[in-house]
């Protein structure tokens, strides 16, 4: 996949763009305003990162741009402002999705995955891993083609997982995406380790393969060795 | 003790000590007056005595006078020519009664005859004159004094009425609302200046108060993008093939560190954003449900302690902001099972106006002033110390009543709805 990076921050930017090369993905750079205009006039991307406050310039007058170019590139706005209006604002001018600075880089990837799926492959919903097969859209599980039966949570989990193959995932990762960030349950990250056990538990039951693999107690990787 | 009345009182001592003393001294004047008076009658009356013995040859008789009496006494010799005057009681025949009287006694020779002259006038109706003339005088003194006195309340009320505006304009100033100080109109120069002191203060309060919110809020949302980097840097370094278990270990740490200040800053802006009545779209909001929402959002930490849930809710919906409601829920709840041992237990209480979050802890009672501050927590905890202090500004924005106690090992954080705004409408 082809995405452009649209952020002032070199740092953040090289990081994004490490993250998304693994993975086999090609990443273009916007650090300005400029820069960014001419990308996504001249080229097509699958998404586009989007940061709002820019040195020359609004984020959102881009989006716009796009929108009037009537680009179909799919959109991530990244902002550090956790602004309800803003937020409105910005997926009403069409953006697919808003996520807050500081954010972790599995948790970008899984936004942007969904906003690919939802993009591009209209209608077919269905993510593959191995003998496990899930169906984003019903949100149903199946392996070896049998159903297994997941909480809500459990399922958003597993997604997460098979959205950052190979990756390895912070535990802190893990609890934000289940538990978003207004929890306030900090001291509560080895908390993740059960619920990892449950699925775990249900998938290798069904006569799946256990992926998970734990790492030092930092986090837990999901990959095919 | 007011102002009022303590000039009042040193007004009255005053008064009164001045009244008394002066009616004093204006009683003894007025009877020395009136004793010369009647001693220079007795002294008539001796004259015509003398006269009427001198002129008739016998001695007059001794109830031949109209006011006074007359009394002879034989002596042997005049020996004391002097003139005696003094005050005395007699007995008035007419009246029947006794009576003070003023009399004169001398000795003299009448008709060359020694004799011992007495004369005794009355003094009764003279008295009643000083009575008469001391209430005629006194009276309409006492009158003026009152009708001071009740010009003077009148007065000094009516004059402390901008300053008693002026304090109810500054009790009900409140630096997190909208609303400035309310100058008050009089003409008194004192209060127009004081009245300027407190609007200018109140100006300075409030502006400054501004910045540092604005200060809170931009400091905190310039800390994001750093904080991104280092949650996008930990999340690179994690990717390392080479981690060795020390350096995983490090990376935990620094990842709790991160996830803490994000919280942190987060709960920072929360704050400012409440404080700064951000979130204002009022809807209509079951309570009951949303309750029932965050209990099962927060069901496996709940599970993981082994934490009692026990409910009793009826059906109650408010008027109120959503994010805020949530924000309200979420940090009663997960301040509940925080604080908990596992195994405990959480009571949640839901009537009509009043939500009650019960909950057992390993700790004793807590300072129920103090828990809202902001950053007071114990050492043991490793939340924000920010989570009851957000509770307590959505309760305050709202209008809610917040309340702290501790009963039978149970923490209890009670918030009543019951306020004007809130009904549904």
């Amino acid at each position: 996949m082809k995405f452009l990076i649209v952020e002032d921050e070199e740092s953040l930017r090289k990081s994004i763009d490490q993250y998304l090369t693994a993975e086999g993905n090609i990443c273009d750079h916007a650090a300005t305003y400029e820069q960014g205009y001419q990308k996504l006039s001249i080229y097509d991307y699958d998404c586009i990162l989007l940061d709002l406050t820019l040195p020359d310039g609004e984020g959102l007058q881009l989006l716009k741009y796009l929108k009037k170019i009537n680009k179909t590139d799919g959109v991530l706005i990244i902002s550090a402002r956790n602004s309800l209006d803003q937020k409105i604002e910005g997926l009403s001018l069409g953006a697919d999705d808003y996520l807050i600075k500081p954010f972790h880089l599995s948790e970008l990837y899984a936004r942007i995955q969904s906003i690919v799926r939802r993009r591009h492959f209209n209608g077919n919903t269905i993510i593959h891993f191995n003998e496990i097969e899930i169906d984003t859209a019903a949100k149903e599980t199946k392996v070896n083609g049998k159903t297994v039966y997941l909480t809500r949570k459990e399922f958003d989990l597993l997604l997460y997982f098979i959205a950052n193959k190979n990756k390895v995932i912070s535990k802190a990762a893990a609890v934000e995406h289940i538990w978003g960030d207004d929890a306030d349950m900090a001291d509560s990250f080895d908390f993740i380790y059960t619920h990892i056990k449950n699925v775990r538990k249900k998938l290798t039951d069904s006569g799946c393969k256990d992926y998970f693999q734990s790492v030092y107690g930092v986090g837990y990787k999901f990959a095919d060795v | 003790m007011k102002l009022f009345s303590s000039y009042n009182r040193i007004l009255s001592i005053i008064t009164l000590t001045g009244l008394l003393v002066i009616g004093f001294l204006f009683y003894q004047t007025l009877g020395q007056y009136l004793n010369k008076q009647i001693d220079d009658h007795l002294f008539e009356e001796l004259l015509e005595v003398e006269d009427f013995t001198h002129v008739k040859n016998i001695l007059p008789s001794p109830d031949g006078f109209d006011d006074v009496i007359v009394e002879y006494k034989k002596i042997h010799q005049v020996t004391n020519k002097r003139r005696l005057f003094a005050d005395t009681n007699f007995y008035n025949p007419k009246k029947k009664h006794t009576e003070s009287a003023r009399y004169l006694k001398t000795e003299l020779n009448l008709n060359g005859q020694p004799y011992q002259v007495m004369i005794i006038a009355s003094k009764f109706e003279r008295q009643e004159q000083i009575k008469s003339i001391i209430l005629i005088i006194l009276l309409p003194v006492i009158i003026l004094l009152l009708i001071l006195w009740l010009v003077n309340r009148i007065l000094i009320k009516r004059m402390w009425l901008p300053f008693r505006e002026l304090l109810s304009n500054i009790k009900a100033f409140n630096i997190n609302q909208e609303k400035v100080f309310e100058p008050i109109q009089t003409n008194i120069e004192e209060f127009k200046e004081l009245n300027k002191a407190v609007l200018d203060v109140s100006l300075k309060v409030k502006s400054d108060y501004r910045e540092i919110k604005l200060f809170t809020e931009n400091a905190s949302h310039e800390m994001m993008t750093p904080l991104a980097v280092i949650n996008s840097k930990l999340d690179t370094m994690l990717q390392s093939n080479t981690l060795g278990k020390e350096e995983s270990e490090i990376l935990a740490d620094l990842y709790k560190a991160t996830s803490k200040l994000t919280k942190l800053n987060q709960s920072l802006l929360l704050l400012v954003k409440i404080d700064n009545n951000q979130l204002q779209d009022k809807e209509k909001i079951d309570l009951k449900a949303l309750i029932e929402e965050k209990l099962n959002y927060f069901q496996e930490f709940i599970q993981k302690r082994s934490l009692q849930v026990q409910t009793n809710m009826s059906p109650f919906s408010i008027s109120a902001n959503r994010s805020l409601m949530e924000i309200l829920i979420n940090n009663l709840l997960s301040n509940a099972i925080r604080h908990n041992y596992d195994g405990g237990s959480i009571q949640i209480t839901l009537t009509k106006d009043n939500l009650i979050f019960s909950n057992t802890s390993a700790q004793s009672a807590l300072h129920p002033g103090k828990i809202f501050e902001r950053f007071y927590k114990d050492n043991t905890s490793e939340g924000t110390g920010l989570g009851l202090a957000i509770l307590k500004q959505v309760c305050l924005r709202q209008n809610y009543k917040l309340s702290y106690g501790y009963e039978q090992g149970y923490h209890q954080f009670k918030i009543n709805f019951d306020g004007p705004e809130n009904e549904i409408r």
